[in-house]
């Protein structure tokens, strides 16, 4: 920390959410919560084969039900667009061809008519009777298999295949993980309202800036006459980045119809067309020498994709800065699935490829007769070898250290089966974990208010981060005012453009506008101050003026002797003065160094070979992200990651009918879930370290981190435990069956 | 027979529809007709609210005569038979508080307290809840006067997105509520 830098009181305080109070009390409106006058519900009808065309579509019964104001289908629905190609992530669309287009039908789920009623219920019977039939293909949902040909160089140095056949010590293992579903619990959205040529949308999206682009180029109107809100998200991890076609057909049938359209997809729509993390296969290689000394580095992989989607899993986000090595390589493919289009998902890359890189370290470190720590801190780089660049800032040998004691790693046996607890066998597993970070452009419009109160006014969103608590928190400070004066106003297109609540990056964004606009409000406070000047300060100049913890004052005298900006501004006669303030990103300059999050996930789990019972019982998460503005409610985001990485590990998959591709285990009861039983004893510890090259406050993104390296920990746990090594996920009971026989207790 | 005494109290008309088994089952599925929400002024981005508790009389035999007492106001309204109790609190008394997850009583979202038992609100049809005492998230507490279990949930960061958050409360408070009875009965014992 800067010697230079003023006490924080508020900032870096562990503080109660500012929305706390409405969404305890049901309060907080949620998009599906919007009532207009007139408003008719909208039902999507779903096709129900793999892939083909529909050969018929029959609306007559449907049509003539009661409540039915239109049944709408590629045959009278409105034209749509495609999507620009997005180069500065302003448009980011998993799914490119917009709903209804034709009568092509490339996966299970999509969406082939919609039904509009008066009533939910009308609508939903309506959708029951709409009669289709098909010309059907075979599905196509096998894994996505490597094919050696056809993978495409995604980053390289030195020469990783020879210097791997070259090497004392050799890893060459395949690693497997599942589709999985986000399962946000707020079902996706839309409620669309037209007043002439102008539509407000109102959506469960992460970012409302970027629905806005993507919905103008869709429906094909200008952005000024297009309203994107989402005042609260009921959870997105990345699935609500992209437009799902719920959007697109709510705004065309309320444009037909003339009135407010509602939309809610159900459960099952949500698993087979609002995106997934996609199935991924990837072979690992490591060479190294009998110090341990990583030699070479090769993750090739391939992910599942859709048919008409070309979307990357980057897999090696994290191998090719992780650890130190002269020869590294990373590729990847890409398999054609009848499949819906997938999308981001907590992580996306990097959460997987952690899962098989760290599942590699662990088996190469047991080959070399090494600890798993000393074997990671044996490799940790000084720069990153992939750019050359030097790390903005790196603790992660700090992480696996100050991990170790927390979880008392030191006590470990690194004998199988060895450790013993109440009568069940423990298992121990760590595994690092790293996450990109940066910023997003980003513009924000602060107020000063003579009642002594502040609004911040911003157009990104709070999806249940604490955004709304993290900028409040910020105003206050630096205005010492309340956190209850301070008005953050999110989550609406119309604001000054934020960023989008993705890729970690939101909090890390809205930090440079936020100072600005604070530093431009204040000039415009000091400018009327001087206006007052001779009652206060005998005439003095602006430029003879400060602004410190909430009071204008002389330069050369103390604060204290200052007077109140609301006091200012109301012998100014002003209700308010603003600020306005503007940053720019960082993801497409020129790096002048290597910006990451990381951490070390120890794992815990205990083993009943009696009755095949593994649970996760103890998780320890030490993470290096910068300085955290909120410890309450970065914690929870940190606890949060770690119990979608148990699931990741031990429950969750969507399995695919190969008959017609159809989602099968497609609602929250089938879908296993980390459930509060499930959930072990969380362990979140932070290493502050601000990394001032990112923010003024040094603080970056923790909303993926969390959930990084807990898989691979909880698998080296299961290995720990069972002397089975599970390259594929979810690790099932099927799995370690065997090593209860070879403990001879069956 | 409980239903019955407070129906007659209430001064129903002896013709009012008594909803059978039988006659849940002939309209499941069948189609209901036009809303019955009560017309109401707003503009957009400010949720309507019912002018009156009262609503218009069915326009079918799809809709049937419903009273509800949800958070100790009276409502009268006409419902498709169809209707869910979860769909009926949010789209036709507006109380949005309460939330849908999975409408399939898997997730909890939808909790509500119906004559003092904790129920899944999508897993039960708002026509077999005539005369019912039901208690939603906002009867619970308000931002301005919260429940203790509530100002819990907000000192201790218990939830993130919050969307299923009505549910959880509902779920905790009764089970507390419930023990805490328990335990003052114990006492007395």
């Amino acid at each position: 920390m800067p010697a230079t830098e003023p006490m924080l009181t508020l900032v870096g305080k562990p503080t109660s959410r500012v929305d706390g109070s409405l969404k305890v009390s049901g309060g907080a409106r949620y998009t599906s919560d919007y009532h207009f006058p007139g408003m008719l519900y909208a039902v999507p009808v779903s096709a129900t084969i793999a892939r083909g065309k529909i050969a018929s579509l029959s609306t007559a019964h449907a049509d003539r039900m009661p409540g039915v104001r239109a049944v709408f289908h590629h045959r009278n629905f409105d034209k749509l667009y495609r999507t620009a190609p997005d180069l500065k992530a302003e448009a980011l669309q998993s799914e490119q061809r917009p709903p209804l287009e034709d009568e092509v039908i490339s996966y299970y789920g999509q969406y082939i008519a919609l039904v509009v009623a008066e009533t939910f219920e009308q609508a939903r019977a309506a959708a029951a009777a709409v009669r289709v039939t098909y010309y059907a293909e075979p599905a196509s949902v096998g894994p996505p298999a490597l094919i050696e040909g056809s993978l495409k160089v995604e980053s390289q140095r030195g020469d990783a295949p020879q210097a791997f056949s070259d090497a004392a010590i050799a890893v060459d293992e395949t690693y497997a993980t599942p589709i999985q579903t986000h399962s946000v619990i707020e079902l996706h959205a839309t409620v669309a309202v037209w007043q002439g040529d102008q539509v407000t949308l109102y959506e469960t999206v992460q970012g409302v800036l970027n629905h806005q682009v993507v919905m103008t180029q869709r429906l094909g109107v200008e952005k000024e006459k297009l309203q994107v809100i989402t005042r609260n998200l009921g959870s997105g991890f990345g699935g609500k980045i992209s437009e799902w076609g719920n959007s697109c057909l709510a705004a065309v049938a309320a444009k037909r119809l003339k009135r407010p359209v509602k939309l809610v997809i159900s459960r099952q729509q949500a698993f087979a067309a609002a995106g997934h993390r996609p199935r991924t296969e990837q072979r690992v290689r490591l060479g190294a020498n009998k110090d341990g000394r990583l030699s070479s580095l090769q993750l090739d992989w391939t992910n599942s994709t859709s048919l008409l989607d070309d979307f990357v899993e980057n897999c090696g986000e994290a191998a090719p800065y992780l650890y130190s090595t002269p020869n590294m390589r990373s590729r990847s493919g890409l398999a054609k699935r009848t499949v819906g289009a997938p999308t981001f998902m907590r992580g996306p890359g990097a959460v997987p490829g952690l899962f098989a890189l760290e599942s590699a370290i662990d088996e190469l470190a047991i080959r070399l007769d090494m600890d798993p720590i000393a074997l990671r801190q044996a490799n940790e780089p000084t720069m990153d070898e992939s750019t050359g660049l030097p790390f903005s800032s790196r603790h992660l040998t700090e992480c696996l250290r100050e991990g170790s004691s927390r979880f008392g790693w030191p006590n470990r046996n690194p004998k199988i089966g060895s450790m013993t607890r109440d009568g069940l066998v423990l298992g121990w597993g760590v595994a690092a974990c790293a996450w990109g970070a940066g910023r997003l452009p980003c513009a924000v419009r602060v107020d000063l208010r003579a009642d002594r109160s502040a609004r911040l006014a911003c157009g990104t969103q709070d999806i249940g981060t604490g955004t709304y608590t993290i900028l409040g928190q910020i105003v206050a400070e630096r205005l010492a005012i309340p956190l209850g004066k301070v008005d953050v106003v999110l989550g609406d297109s119309s604001l000054p453009a934020g960023p989008l609540s993705g890729g970690s990056l939101a909090t890390a964004s809205v930090i440079p506008a936020t100072f600005r606009a604070l530093d431009d409000a204040t000039a415009s406070l000091l400018a009327s101050a001087a206006r007052v000047g001779n009652q206060f300060w005998n005439n003095a100049k602006p430029t003879d003026l400060a602004f410190t913890a909430g009071n204008v004052h002389l330069k050369d005298e103390a604060p204290a002797s200052g007077r109140p900006f609301a006091e200012v501004l109301q012998r100014a006669g002003l209700r308010s003065v603003s600020g306005a303030g503007q940053s720019d990103g960082t993801l497409f300059q020129k790096p002048t160094s290597s910006v990451h999050c990381f951490g070390a996930q120890f794992a815990e789990v205990t083993w009943q070979p009696e009755i095949a019972r593994l649970r996760v019982s103890r998780i320890v998460s030490v993470i290096d992200s910068g300085r955290i503005l909120n410890p309450k409610t970065g914690r929870n985001q940190i606890e949060g990651g770690v119990v979608m990485g148990i699931g990741m590990a031990i429950f969750e998959e969507t399995r695919y009918d190969p008959r017609n591709g159809a989602p099968i285990n497609s609602n929250l009861a089938d879908y296993l879930l980390t459930s509060h039983a499930d959930c072990p004893e969380i362990d979140v510890h932070f290493l502050e370290y601000p990394d001032l090259q990112v923010n003024e406050l040094g603080a970056k993104g923790i909303g993926e981190i969390g959930m990084a390296g807990v898989a691979p920990a909880i698998a080296n746990a299961v290995h720990h435990a069972t002397g089975i090594r599970v390259r594929q996920l979810p690790i099932r009971i099927e799995d370690l069956l065997g090593a209860q026989r070879s403990a001879g207790r069956i | 027979m409980r239903k019955k005494t407070e129906e007659t109290e209430r001064g129903h008309k002896a013709d009012s529809p008594v909803v059978s088994r039988r006659f849940l089952l002939g309209h499941i599925g069948a189609v209901g007709v036009v809303t019955t929400r009560a017309s109401a002024q707003g503009s957009p981005g400010t949720p309507i609210r019912p002018t009156s508790n009262t609503s218009e009389p069915a326009r079918n035999s799809g809709y049937v005569p419903v009273q509800l007492r949800v958070n100790r106001s009276l409502h009268n309204i006409q419902v498709d038979a169809r209707t869910t109790l979860l769909d009926c609190l949010r789209e036709s008394l507006l109380l949005t508080g309460t939330k849908k997850g999975c409408d399939h009583g898997q997730c909890g979202a939808c909790t509500v307290h119906v004559n003092g038992r904790r129920i899944n609100s999508c897993l039960t049809l708002a026509v077999m809840h005539d005369g019912d005492e039901v208690t939603t998230i906002e009867g619970i507490g308000q931002p301005d006067n919260l429940h203790p279990m509530q100002a819990s949930f907000v000192e201790h960061d218990g939830f993130q997105c919050g969307y299923c958050t009505s549910g959880q409360l509902c779920r905790r408070w009764l089970f507390c509520a419930n023990l805490v009875a328990q335990k003052t009965m114990m006492s007395r014992n």
